[in-house]
């Protein structure tokens, strides 16, 4: 099974409530995470704000900090490789990673732009 | 004194800044340690000034006190255990991540939530890990003022359960992630507060009548989170005689005698103690062996008025408020220095001047409906309800953000939503609808205490940083609510504390922070000064010279501007008494 690491920005919670205003991009990707764990998948997630370690010992991960910044994150390793960057991905995208059958998948509503919650 | 007798393992004294918390603290250990016991005194104030009173430098590592045998003492500084958690957290990435990224995550651990769960975390130590305390009878805590202790208190009842709940620690308790492997530490910590066999807590509070309200919120809200065995002590009680010679000590003595004979119903079943008011500062051993005196007020010699410098009165900033005819006025400051009489009496100046204002607050313990008990034309009166602010927005993010959700996600979400940041956030939107109308009108507004209105600063600042990043190429005009609070034309902020060391430490601390989020206060007020009032009797006079240090620091050190508003012989509620505070 594949594995997929997620590399979030400085964020106080994974599910974004605690921003001033609610993120729908994190919202979905939270339930999507849920969705792919519950299927099998196997995913780590980091949070820059609370295990910046974990950032700087991935190779691919420290080099892409030092090129895009934070602003560039999320960022997405699949088996230590550079998978998606910038945004979090579908549903669709996870399970095709991970191997998943796309046919469990529903039609998921586009990402909202927005990111990057405030922390408390 | 009640509270001493069969004391407990831990005794707590909680109270707002200024009541006397520290010197109470001090004595009690001094008292148990002439008894023959070992005591080890906690202060986690973050102004403490235990090492001025005993007269010894006590730092973070706990230190036998000479001059006392039996006696030790250690401080907790929650700023500095912060900065450690922080070190723990960055200083392995520092130098190996870019500078920017380091200082991002900094800035996102610089919260009042990180100060907090931080010096919460050395504090747990303390009720739990028995070889640190090991060699004590008794562990007396000196505890920060109220607001923040109740969540210092609540913390461990909310955590225990989020924690269990949220396996992965992936929650909206950002901090609490580095601190997970001691939940069972948490635990038992909430174990030992709700114990009254080994716990006892004491209120401490003035007979005023909002210092008992507080109290009385406090008892409720600790008693809900199982801390049963509470005790009251009535602090600064204005001596029979003084009221004899000066007739503001009688009419002080009277205010008292009024707000005790209201005593909220909660506090009157407390096992109470009365202290009475003293001249001075309680600085060493042979002052503090006579706190629990009653009948001694200490006055060492008699104060001559002749170096009083004219303290400026809080008339003179209102010019320099009304100038633009609009405008956010907040006054803000810990709980107990007055804020919403401040408030309210600078809305009712500008009214009366003919201006739009609208007064408001989201200070969870105003009264702001009792204080304008009459009605102005050109006045609104309006109060952010935190309680009801907060279910308001669980709801409305269940409703939009969780539609598209399937269960799981909906049960996660509504999890999230249960954290102590939902508060914050929810108070913020309020907070933020108000404000907009400062283009139209004058908004006065009293906040809610320093760490939660720091907590929506924290968060308009991101918020602003967002805005930036996405408009930013596009030229649109736009304003967010923390340019607007950083723009000394559109806000104006007051700082308000009182003549007393405690807080103007305080509220020097919370200028410190509004600078960091780049907002400069335009003018301090402190509020309650014996010193502005005028005092004849010689343990007021005494007390009022003790005023000037602090006022001094105000003047020179602090503020670009600022006011003196004199204690009032009558409480400052309703329109009339709160008018005589704007007096020329």
């Amino acid at each position: 099974m594949p594995n997929i690491q997620i590399f979030d920005p400085a964020l106080c919670c994974s599910s974004g409530v605690c921003g001033t205003d609610v993120d729908q991009a994190l919202l979905t990707f939270a339930a999507d995470l849920d969705w792919l764990k519950h299927q099998g998948g196997q995913v780590e997630r980091f949070n820059l704000a609370q295990q910046p370690l974990a950032f700087a010992q991935q190779a691919a991960v420290k080099q892409f900090l030092e090129r895009s910044g934070h602003e560039g994150l999320p960022l997405i390793l699949v088996d230590g490789e550079i998978a998606l960057a910038g945004r979090y991905p579908r549903r669709a995208e996870l399970a095709r990673w991970a191997g998943i059958s796309t046919l469990a998948v529903q039609v998921q509503p586009a990402a909202d732009s927005c990111s990057g919650p405030a922390c408390c | 004194m009640q509270f001493l007798l069969n004391a407990p393992r831990h005794l707590f004294f909680t109270g707002k800044g200024g009541v006397g918390k520290t010197s109470i603290a001090c004595a009690t250990a001094v008292q148990l340690a002439d008894q023959g016991k070992r005591v080890l005194l906690v202060s986690t104030d973050p102004a403490s000034n235990v090492g001025q009173v005993l007269m010894q430098t006590i730092g973070n590592q706990i230190v036998a006190i000479h001059s006392v045998p039996g006696l030790a003492a250690l401080e907790i500084d929650p700023q500095g255990a912060a900065q450690q958690y922080r070190d723990r957290i960055v200083g392995p990435v520092r130098g190996v991540l870019p500078d920017k990224v380091v200082h991002d995550i900094e800035e996102q651990l610089s919260g009042a939530c990180t100060t907090e769960i931080a010096a919460f975390d050395e504090f747990t130590q303390l009720l739990t890990n028995p070889a640190l305390v090991r060699d004590f009878d008794h562990v007396v805590f000196d505890t920060a003022p109220t607001g923040h202790t109740i969540r210092l208190l609540q913390l461990p009842g909310a955590w225990s359960g989020f924690i269990e709940h949220n396996p992965e620690g992936a929650s909206c308790l950002g901090p609490l992630a580095g601190l997970e492997k001691q939940r069972n530490q948490y635990h038992d910590a909430v174990a030992a507060l709700a114990d009254p066999a080994r716990t006892r807590l004491v209120l401490v509070a003035r007979a005023q009548r909002s210092s008992l309200a507080e109290a009385a919120r406090t008892q409720a809200e600790l008693a809900a989170i199982g801390f049963q065995r509470q005790h009251l002590v009535i602090n600064g009680l204005m001596p029979e005689t003084e009221g004899q010679i000066d007739p503001l000590a009688q009419a002080l003595a009277n205010r008292e005698a009024a707000a005790l004979a209201q005593l909220p119903p909660a506090l009157a079943h407390l096992p109470t103690d009365r202290l009475s008011l003293k001249a001075g500062n309680l600085v060493g051993l042979s002052a503090l062996r006579r706190l629990f005196a009653m009948d001694e007020s200490m006055v060492t010699a008699p104060w001559i008025d002749a170096t009083t410098p004219p303290l400026p009165k809080l008339v003179t900033l209102l010019d320099g408020l009304a100038a633009d005819g609009h405008g956010l006025i907040m006054v803000m400051g810990k709980g107990g220095v007055g804020k919403t009489t401040l408030a309210a009496a600078i809305a009712v100046a500008l009214a009366e001047r003919g201006l739009p204002v609208h007064l408001t607050t989201s200070d969870p313990a105003a009264h702001l409906t009792d204080m304008v008990a009459g009605t102005l034309d050109n006045m609104t009166v309006s109060r952010i309800d935190p309680k009801a602010e907060t279910e308001r927005y669980r709801q409305e993010v269940l409703a939009s953000k969780g539609r598209h959700l399937d269960e799981a996600g909906r049960a996660m979400l509504a999890e999230d939503l249960r954290s102590p940041c939902t508060e914050e956030i929810a108070v913020f939107q309020a907070f933020s609808r108000v404000i907009r109308e400062a283009g139209r009108r004058f908004v006065v507004m009293d906040t809610a205490p320093t760490g939660h209105t720091l907590m929506l600063l924290d968060a308009t600042g991101a918020y602003d940083k967002e805005i930036r990043r996405k408009m930013s190429g596009g030229g649109l005009h736009f304003t967010t609510p923390m340019m607007q609070l950083q723009d000394s034309r559109q806000t104006k902020v007051l700082i308000a504390t009182l003549a007393e060391t405690t807080p103007v430490l305080e509220a020097a601390n919370l200028q410190a922070d509004l600078r960091r989020a780049g907002i400069e206060p335009w003018a301090w007020v402190v509020n309650q000064s014996l010193a502005a009032a005028k005092p004849t009797s010689p343990l007021l006079q005494q007390r009022a010279a003790n005023e000037h240090a602090q006022l001094a620091a105000v003047a020179n050190q602090y503020a670009h501007r600022y006011a003196v508003v004199p204690l009032q012989a009558q409480e400052p509620v309703g329109l009339e008494r709160l008018r005589q505070l704007t007096q020329p």
